[in-house]
């Protein structure tokens, strides 16, 4: 794969240029953005009402959507960006040193990032980047270098109400809503993801590529201006709901779904509950921080100026605890080599009384690689990694195992227990976004305004089951993350071999018995 | 002067009644009855009966009450996070001593005594089960001593301190506080006034 030297000028476009060149399609050079109107331009805030068209569960299933066939992959096939790479300096390195050292690798320093502690440095597009950060690694004055890793949700949908939602009873939820009720609006969760369907909103974008959604598929035509209506999720609540939206990718404050993922976690960990509307969520009362750090197919297509890579979830994970999220949940992931700057920001969001929730990872048959944003988990207390079970309580086939696994939750296993086997929420009606998936005949905007309850599965659901029930525990006085770790952990039902193991960690949460706590003698 | 209970009492046999209020202090099992009831002393009421033979030997039973209301808690590394979860612990010892008065004087009237006795002990909080909520009966043994003032021939009042000891009581469970503080022992020192009337 090559890039145009004109993209090399500018960061952000090369992000756009590389996935288009490598879609196959000859002759489309990446654009320089500065000459382009800014997208996605917001026409109007009001528009036609929600659709809500019920639960989908006899859909055709869906192909797996697992690390490393995103659009973005299936593109330039490399999990990571080109022509940059993510450097930490040591405190009191002068930029004269700086320069000298990244002039060893024919790097520069990009402008400064908003909440990052570490810079983005351009390199030439043909450089190995991992390669490259390994020498900047070496030097004496760099804390770390690593290559811009993307990130990806950790989830396997399954296109396909509160009895279908066999989750909660296994968690014992009703009990432990006797107990706390959902917490309430003084406690924040932010949810790292893709965006969350938050707002109603009709937005303009320039769709400027063509591409290949599939490999040997057909070539998709540029869309040219497109205008893209979006709306709240009926069943996530009004716009008091949400607190500090911000967009990483697109560099906004307006994180809009664009994909689906983030607003199905947002879904478990916040749906309304008790509302006669749909099905219910684990910590109802709280206040959703949708914070956008991971891409989907749709950025790529209209051309997001940035990717879901480690150092756009670094920048995440600090902006949500500095605007006051108390807990982080990333459904996310990446395999690869280690990403210290994701774990130095994580631990920064601990160390400032934010729980971090990170899903295991879905790799299990696919070689069990190392989920590198939760392998830190033991390192961090008030940090969890957390598997997947199925309904029948064992672990879902794809949930990744290893020393890391801290604990497990619902995250479904369809393999196993057919579509309601999932774990059922309200998003996108996939019938009105994935139009890329069809023939080129069929291809048109998207509508981001229809939603469906949808069953998915994956580490990506189990995770904000833990996220919710954090909540419920900040509301029930236990404040601290170590604390709030050590109240998950002690109480967590053993399953498989007994004591801590790699596939269940401590066990499957319990929330009950973590929110009554201790007495006296029982 | 009239004779009074007091005097009475190293005399004749008498058969008296009780009532008693005092400060309990749990104090074998302190950091646990603080960290869920914020602190290990509160009042315990009582009463029973006596029996004093002409040879300064007395016996007396007595039942008493202890009931307070905390909130279930969760410990990490010596910090306690209140859970904001009702929870009423309520001790009822009954308790057999048998002891001396000492003749001394008519109207004062020191005395010393040991005994066993049988304590209830319930642990009931809001969103729990039966099965959650604890509801047994330990034996244990106690020392006391205490003075009497005589203030009629059918009226005395007397100042007790005791100590018991009530051991395995609690702790056994790991999702205890007493199991995190490794306490086991219901037993601690109470001071009582008593009002004693009978002749």
């Amino acid at each position: 794969m090559k890039m145009s030297g004109r993209c090399a000028a500018t960061v952000l476009a090369c992000a756009v240029g590389i996935g288009i060149e490598a879609a196959a399609v000859s002759g489309v050079l990446a654009q320089d953005a500065s000459f382009l109107p800014r997208f996605p331009i917001l026409l109007s805030e009001l528009t036609a009402p929600a659709i809500d068209r019920g639960i989908h569960e006899f859909d055709p299933v869906r192909a797996p959507r697992t690390e490393g066939t995103t659009l973005q992959i299936a593109a330039d096939g490399e999990p990571f960006l080109r022509g940059s790479i993510i450097v930490k300096f040591r405190p009191g390195t002068s930029p004269d040193a700086q320069r000298a050292m990244l002039s060893q690798v024919n790097g520069a320093l990009t402008p400064p990032l908003s909440y990052a502690n570490f810079d983005i440095v351009s390199i030439p597009d043909t450089a190995d980047p991992e390669a490259t950060a390994r020498r900047l690694e070496a030097q004496p004055d760099v804390d770390y270098a690593q290559a811009r890793y993307r990130i990806y949700p950790q989830f396997v949908p399954n296109d396909p109400m509160y009895a279908r939602q066999w989750n909660y009873p296994a968690l014992d939820m009703e009990r432990a809503w006797d107990i706390n009720p959902g917490a309430t609006a003084s406690v924040t969760v932010a949810v790292l993801d893709s965006g969350v369907a938050y707002r109603p909103a009709l937005m303009r974008y320039n769709a400027r590529f063509p591409f290949r959604a599939t490999p040997g598929g057909p070539v998709l035509p540029a869309l040219g201006l497109i205008d893209v209506p979006f709306a709240a999720a009926p069943d996530l609540g009004g716009a008091d709901r949400f607190v500090a939206p911000r967009d990483f990718i697109w560099e906004t404050t307006t994180p809009m779904d664009l994909d689906g993922h983030g607003t199905h976690v947002a879904g478990t960990i916040g749906q309304l509950t008790n509302n006669s509307i749909g099905v219910a969520g684990m910590a109802f009362n709280v206040r959703l921080m949708p914070v956008k750090v991971i891409a989907g197919d749709w950025d790529f297509i209209l051309g997001s100026p940035l990717q879901g890579t480690d150092d756009v979830v670094a920048r995440g994970v600090r902006y949500a605890v500095d605007n006051g999220a108390q807990v982080l949940n990333m459904s996310i992931g990446r395999t690869g080599p280690p990403a210290p700057v994701v774990q130095e920001a994580i631990t920064y969001a601990v160390s400032r009384g934010a729980f971090v929730v990170v899903a295991a990872g879905n790799e299990f048959e696919i070689g069990n690689p190392v989920e590198r944003l939760a392998e830190f988990a033991p390192l961090i207390q008030g940090m969890v990694a957390v598997a997947a079970i199925g309904r029948d309580r064992r672990r879902a086939f794809y949930s990744n195992t290893g020393p890391y696994i801290e604990l497990a939750a619902p995250g479904g296993n369809m393999r196993a227990g057919g579509s309601e086997g999932g774990i059922l929420q309200q998003t996108y009606d996939f019938d009105f976004v994935d139009t890329f998936l069809g023939s080129a005949a069929q291809y048109r905007a998207p509508r981001f305004d229809v939603f469906a309850y949808q069953y998915f599965q994956g580490t990506s659901m189990a995770a904000p089951h833990v996220s919710g029930f954090a909540a419920l525990l900040i509301q029930q006085g236990i404040t601290k993350p170590a604390a709030i770790e050590a109240a998950m952990t002690r109480y967590a039902t053993d399953l498989g071999a007994a004591g801590r193991d790699n596939e269940f960690g401590h066990g499957l949460i319990n929330p009950r018995a973590s929110l009554r706590g201790l007495g006296l003698a029982k | 002067m009239a004779a009074t209970t007091a005097s009475a009492q190293t005399r004749d046999f008498m058969v008296r009644g009780f009532g008693d209020v005092g400060s309990t202090t749990f104090t074998a099992a302190e950091q646990s009855f603080a960290a869920v009831l914020g602190s290990a002393t509160g009042m315990v009421f009582g009463g029973g009966v006596e029996v004093v033979l002409p040879v300064r030997v007395f016996a007396n039973v007595r039942a008493s009450r202890f009931q307070e209301t905390g909130q279930r808690v969760f410990l990490f590394e010596g910090e306690q996070f209140d859970l904001g979860i009702p929870t009423t612990i309520t001790v009822t010892p009954v308790q057999l001593t048998g002891g001396y008065r000492f003749g001394a004087s008519d109207r004062f009237v020191p005395y010393g005594g040991a005994g066993v006795g049988w304590y209830g002990f319930k642990e009931a909080s809001q969103f729990s089960t039966d099965a959650e909520n604890v509801d047994n009966r330990f034996t244990g043994f106690h020392i006391l001593g205490g003075a009497e003032i005589g203030l009629r021939r059918w009226l005395a009042l007397a100042g007790e301190l005791q100590w018991s000891t009530v051991p395995d009581a609690f702790g056994d469970n790991p999702n205890s506080v007493s199991h995190e503080f490794n306490e086991s022992n219901l037993g601690g020192t109470t001071f009582r006034f008593k009002i004693v009337v009978g002749m």
